[in-house]
């Protein structure tokens, strides 16, 4: 990130304000004069109140502006300066005596300039969203008249809008007739209405450019080959504004300020409200929230936190660097967490996130009594060294490697699920566990881990899963035209796609069987937009020169397990914090644009070190997680937190997947569910592929995956009427229920007394004992039904129900 | 009232002017509204108090369009089939006479001759979704009741805003609620299909049901406010819904049509309740349920009727088919108008294909997908037309050829939703157009 200098000064002043300095930024680095060059130019300056003791603050729209000499340029009451004549001004910006000051010179101030087709045309057709996939920009164009998606193919757009339909769109001899410009203001009828209005600057520039002679601009101009958002983050107040100020650096190190020239999109329209010049405005809702700005193929961010200002209490303990970052967020925010939750709550929570189950009856028991004050560290150790966690993390990564049965042999997808079950068993550092399915050669019954290949077997599938599933980079966009909010284009996608380009199947000996194998040749995929084959270039890298006999996926796995890789270490903490927590520090998870950032891109870093420091390794991930004051808060809110949803200041409730609530009311009824093919007994997150889903309607109704997508998303937690319906009344439930061998049955016969037994139902089902109240309206219920079942039944059904089961908390 | 634009980018038209935004316009220009020219508008704009609907019947196997509304009385007998064509009340419009009660209240119905687009598959996927199932975006295409369901969510009664009113089909490709990636939050509520065996007491007794209620109430004390998302009291909501069909409720009440006086349910006749080869029952009192369903406030009712991959007794099977078919549609499409609700509520009537000119050696006609038909109504469009025509044969579309994709464009329009502007994301996060290219609604019949 560059320097920018500002030009500061400090005035004696009123001892209230003694202490803040003003200062004024141009979007210049080097403490150069910024420059206005052209009739037509405009620079938005940005003034900043910077107290000593607190965060600063924009005040451009309260300062006072002056300009000295005021025959140079004129600026305006939000701080837009535009040219006059040519010379060199100096702008004043006082606040309460005190003053900041800038330097600029003014050129060319009596003659417009020669505006380029690709650099400032071609962006106003994306501004005013002639050229978005809903308009002209789709690939048929719209009425006969096509831009290219988002104006990333300028030589297109220059060609359609000139010559095209034999030029009848532009009007040169009177620009302001032009078919292009009636039609974008609505004098002529336009499917699209009016876009923009007569005599608007962006207008003007429109004009002026067919006024020249519609020139199509020289490929040696310069053109810009950055863009920088002044701030780039800010602490927000509650309600208050910031103005954002954007600079273009061109190839011949030139700057121009683009602020409104570009595209903002907020991320939290809730949180963040941003205008077309670039005027944010903070909501209500504390946290942190982005407004992400576009520009050609540019991308930036501007990063807002919008702290609360709570009294902050005390503190949970911090226990270890997730503590720190978090904690030091809250902090910032005004935003005090809940406290730590209890025993009981900590024990049904973690053994639903590590194992996939709800705690047994001895388990919970055991865990109340136990004395000793380290009982948590020990429990998460003797879960996550349970063949319960790996089976359930092994289902986890099933739906996303596409574990699915399709027409194979069920050895098939067994074996790709044993593997990854023994891989997580064994706690197989995450470099190695990804290096043997991306490299995977042979049939599954020799080496399981081409299980990937068998089910993903198109090259464009296979780099598109790579790329989101360990990258968090959504490729798929950049196959047919430049991704709309990222730096990657289709020559970056056909280089990855190259990756794959060698991978070759035969029949293997095992009928039903594929071989897959690397095919001894030069690796390369064809661009269709340049006709020219496009060698393996990892994302954002060099083009690798490979010889014909290297695997292609050897390099990619190298490339990407590497330490040093900008994203592999990233998605993964940030796909198991998600699990954990139930929101990633970046959301969707594997969405990791820079145009989308963490909510706490500290935490973020810190455990992306952590990960890479352990080499990998898993456990030791879940392990600090879990064992972090954060993650064993209570999901209760005090008074300031019930609306936090992102910076993790207390516990998140969340519904229990599909197969942890089925497993789970089995164990609490006591009857398990029956798998076809599978051992009795067998858990339903330890099914191994998709194909029980058909025939268990419970699965399919409460949302588990077919895993035919890479992305977890595929799992919907959404809840539905046809699922209340079927946990208060399936006929599955009630026979659980009522179940000669089940629970309630044997609760029925018991001889110990009600209140034992009820004791026991809460233990099982709550993992925690009731309270007195609780234990009288049970009391209550099952005496007035004596020695019945379906008083234990019903009992039973209504915990079921309620959300303290259905939800981890 | 004097909003003249508003430049909010959602719920716009590509213009930038909300439909609202239009209207406001639009009584400017006239000099002010009368009150019922207002409640109109706001009926237009989606606000009103009745919802805009859309029941769409499925007519799996694919129904032969040269022998239902664009009869060939002039081609060679070995195309020309056993009916003759009769007069509707709309001059120059002609239809089989099988379906005289259509041809009665032809000035209410569109015939779509020249259906084109479909494929040679016997899936219902097209007609429900308005795409083919070529590439399906990760997580897959969502049916057109998913996508409402989505972008307008329930009326706000207790009743789902998608609900579809088939039973479980032998040929699972005719089966409607697919997931797609829109989530099963917005799969079709399917009390006749998966939920059917959950919506009786299976083993309780009603007493009993209430026992267990107020027990859950007692113990499910979990503080609500400790989720934000709003999943918890979403629950909480599905939850009481839940009861409520249990016991008695609008949406049960709406699903039986006894309450209805005798006279209607003959108007709408009987059909029968035999599964039709491997497809439906033609059940004729779907189409009765299926308005009632509107009634209590679902915004999509899909159904699917009978079976029509007729390739042998083609000719046999219309008379069986046909007739309960005319009662049935001309019923609905009466009783919608006679309620004032054919203003709101779009009726549809399809298949995946059309049926090949030629008869086969059995006396049937073969799948054929070049051409197909569509019946539709209400939904406020110009009704009265018969649109597009075949060529001698009934092969091809020679005029107006009307692809699915204009259709769906036409029935999201109708549904107050823009089809060209609307956007929803897959599992990538990709926004979809609700329909693909360069469709749009069909002039023909909106404005």
């Amino acid at each position: 990130m560059k320097r920018f200098l500002f030009l500061t000064t400090f005035l004696a002043l009123p001892a209230a304000y003694a202490e803040t300095k003003l200062e004024l930024h141009t979007g210049i680095p080097g403490g150069k004069p910024a420059v206005l060059k052209g009739k037509d130019a405009s620079l938005q300056l940005v003034a900043t109140a910077v107290p000593s003791d607190k965060a600063p603050f924009d005040v451009t729209r309260s300062v006072t502006w002056t300009v000295e000499p005021a025959s140079v340029l004129t600026i305006s009451k939000t701080g837009v300066a535009t040219p006059l004549t040519d010379g060199t001004a100096t702008v004043i910006a006082t606040s309460d005596g005190t003053k900041a000051t800038a330097t600029i010179n003014v050129t060319g101030a009596a003659s417009w300039r020669t505006a380029s087709f690709t650099h400032e045309i071609v962006p106003l057709f994306t501004k005013y969203g002639c050229n978005g996939g809903g308009c002209h920009g789709k690939s048929e164009g719209q009425n006969g008249f096509k831009l290219s998606l988002l104006g990333f193919e300028p030589g297109e757009d220059y060609e359609h809008l000139v010559f095209e339909s034999r030029g009848r769109r532009l009007f040169p001899a009177a620009p302001e007739n032009s078919l292009l410009m009636l039609k974008a203001t609505g004098e002529m009828p336009h499917g699209g209405g009016a876009r923009m209005e007569r005599g608007t600057p962006d207008y003007l520039a429109l004009v002026r450019w067919m006024e020249q002679g519609a020139p199509p601009g020289n490929p040696d101009d310069p053109h810009p080959v950055s863009i920088s958002v002044f701030p780039p983050e800010r602490l927000l107040q509650p309600e208050s504004t910031q103005q954002l100020q954007v600079t273009a650096q061109y190839s011949d190190d030139s700057f121009r300020d683009i602020t409104t020239s570009v595209q903002y999109d907020s991320a939290a329209k809730d949180m963040l409200e941003v205008s077309s010049t670039g005027l944010v405005k903070a909501a209500k809702l504390t946290g942190d929230a982005a407004v992400m700005i576009r520009y050609k193929e540019m991308a930036g961010v501007f990063r807002a936190t919008i702290p609360l200002g709570a009294p902050m209490g005390e503190f949970p303990p911090e226990r270890n660097f997730i503590d720190r970052h978090v904690f030091a967020k809250l902090r910032t925010l005004g935003l005090p967490p809940s406290a730590v939750c209890d025993d009981a709550t900590f024990l049904r929570r973690v053994t639903l996130d590590i194992a996939g189950r709800v705690p047994t009856t001895t388990e919970a028991e055991s865990f109340a009594a136990d004395k000793n004050p380290d009982k948590r560290t020990a429990l998460v150790d003797r879960l996550l060294a349970s063949t319960d966690y790996a089976e359930y993390f092994a289902g986890k990564w099933s739906a996303l490697l596409r574990n699915k049965r399709g027409n194979s042999p069920a050895r098939t997808t067994y074996a790709f699920h044993g593997w990854l079950r023994e891989s997580l068993n064994s706690n197989k550092p995450y470099d190695q566990f990804v290096r043997e399915i991306l490299a995977a050669s042979g049939s599954i019954s020799g080496n399981p881990a081409t299980g990937w290949y068998r089910a993903v077997t198109k090259s464009q599938d296979q780099l598109q899963d790579v790329a989101q599933v360990f990258c968090g980079q959504r490729l798929q966009c950049a196959q047919c035209h430049h991704h709309p909010y990222e730096k990657w284009s289709q020559q970056d996608y056909y280089g990855f796609a190259a990756f794959f380009s060698t991978v070759a199947r035969k029949p293997a000996d095992e009928p039903g069987e594929e071989a897959v194998f690397n095919q001894w040749r030069d690796a390369f995929a064809l661009n269709p937009k340049t006709q020219k084959n496009v060698k393996p270039t990892p994302l954002g890298g060099q083009v690798l020169a490979l010889k014909p006999q290297d695997d292609p996926r050897r390099s990619l796995a190298s490339w990407l397990t590497a330490p040093e890789n900008p994203f592999f270490a990233k998605m993964l903490v940030n796909r198991y914090w998600k699990h954990f927590f139930g929101r990633g520090l970046v959301e969707p998870e594997d969405d990791m644009r820079v145009t989308n950032p963490a909510t706490n891109p500290e935490l973020m870093d810190g455990l992306a070190h952590h990960f890479t420091e352990s080499k990998f390794n898993l456990k030791a991930l879940v392990r600090s997680i879990c064992l972090s004051s954060t993650y064993q808060l209570s999901s209760l809110p005090n008074e300031h937190n019930a609306t936090d949803r992102q910076n993790f200041s207390r516990f998140f409730p969340r519904r229990l997947p599909a197969e942890v609530l089925l497993d789970a009311i089995d164990t609490v009824t006591g009857i398990p569910t029956k798998f076809a093919g599978q051992p009795a007994g067998a858990r339903a997150v330890a099914l191994p592929d998709d194909s029980f889903n058909a025939g268990n309607y419970f699965l399919t109704v409460f949302g588990r995956p077919d895993n035919t997508s890479a992305c977890e998303c595929e799992r919907s937690q959404d809840s539905s009427l046809a699922q209340s319906l079927h946990l208060l009344n399936s006929k599955g439930l009630q026979e659980k229920l009522s179940g000669a061998e089940g629970r309630a049955a044997a609760l029925a016969k018991d001889k110990a007394a009600p209140e034992d037994r009820i004791r026991r139902v809460f233990l099982t089902l709550n993992a925690r004992t009731p309270t007195a109240e609780e234990t009288k309206k049970a009391l209550d219920y099952v005496t007035a039904r004596e020695g019945k079942p379906a008083a234990w039944e019903d009992l039973i059904w209504a915990l079921i129900n309620s959300k303290e089961f259905l939800f981890n908390h | 009232m004097l909003t003249l634009s508003s430049r909010t980018h959602s719920n716009s038209f590509c213009d930038g002017l909300s439909r609202r935004s239009f209207l406001r316009i639009g009584a400017m220009g006239l000099g002010g509204l009368s009150l019922s020219q207002l409640l109109r508008a706001e009926a237009q704009s989606g606000k009103g108090k009745s919802q805009k609907a859309l029941i769409m019947i499925y007519l799996p196997g694919g129904p032969p369009h040269q022998d239902m509304f664009d009869i060939k009385v002039d081609a060679p007998s070995e195309i020309r089939g056993e009916f003759s064509e009769i007069a509707t009340n709309v001059p120059g419009v002609r239809i089989c006479e099988l379906l005289p009660g259509m041809a009665k209240i032809a000035d209410k119905l569109v015939f779509v001759r020249s259906v084109v687009g479909a494929k040679d598959r016997h899936e219902s996927f097209q007609c429900l979704t308005g795409r083919l199932n070529e590439k399906p975006p990760p997580g897959g295409w969502p049916e057109i009741g998913s996508v409402v369901s989505k972008l307008q969510g329930s009326t706000g009664s207790a009743v789902p805003p998608y609900v579809n009113l088939s039973q479980k089909m032998q040929h699972t490709p005719y089966n409607q609620g697919r997931n797609s990636f829109l989530g099963i939050g917005h799969s079709p509520f399917m009390p006749l299909g998966s939920v059917k065996d959950d919506m009786t007491l299976n083993g309780v007794t009603l007493e009993r049901l209430h026992d267990r209620r107020s027990l859950l109430t007692a113990f499910d004390g979990f503080r609500r406010d400790a989720d934000a998302s709003g999943s918890m009291s979403g629950l909480d909501d599905f939850e009481a819904q839940a009861f409520d069909i249990l016991t008695s409720s609008r949406l049960l009440k709406a699903l039986d049509v006894s309450g209805e006086p005798d006279k209607l349910r003959t108007r709408y006749g009987k059909g029968t309740a035999q599964v039709q080869g491997d497809a439906a029952p033609r059940l004729n009192e779907q189409f009765l349920l299926a308005r009632r369903l509107v009634e209590a406030g679902v915004r999509v009712v899909t159904l699917s009727y009978s079976f029509w991959d007729w390739h042998g007794g083609n000719f046999k099977n219309a008379r069986q088919n046909l007739p309960d078919f005319d009662q049935a549609v001309s019923a609905l499409v009466e009783d919608l108008h006679q309620r004032g609700m054919d203003k709101d509520v779009t009726v549809i009537a399809w298949g995946e294909f059309g049926r090949t000119p030629r008869i086969n050696k059995d006396g049937g006609r073969d799948h054929w997908p070049n051409v197909s038909c569509a019946l539709m109504a209400g939904g406020g469009m110009h009704t009265g037309q018969a649109i597009g025509a075949t060529d001698r044969q009934g092969g091809e579309a020679t005029e107006r050829p009307v692809h699915f994709e204009e259709i769906f464009a036409t029935l999201y329009h109708n549904l107050g939703i823009n089809p060209t502007t609307t956007t929803v994301p897959d599992l990538t996060g990709r926004p979809h157009y609700l329909v693909d290219g360069t469709w749009q609604p069909m002039k023909e019949l909106i404005g």
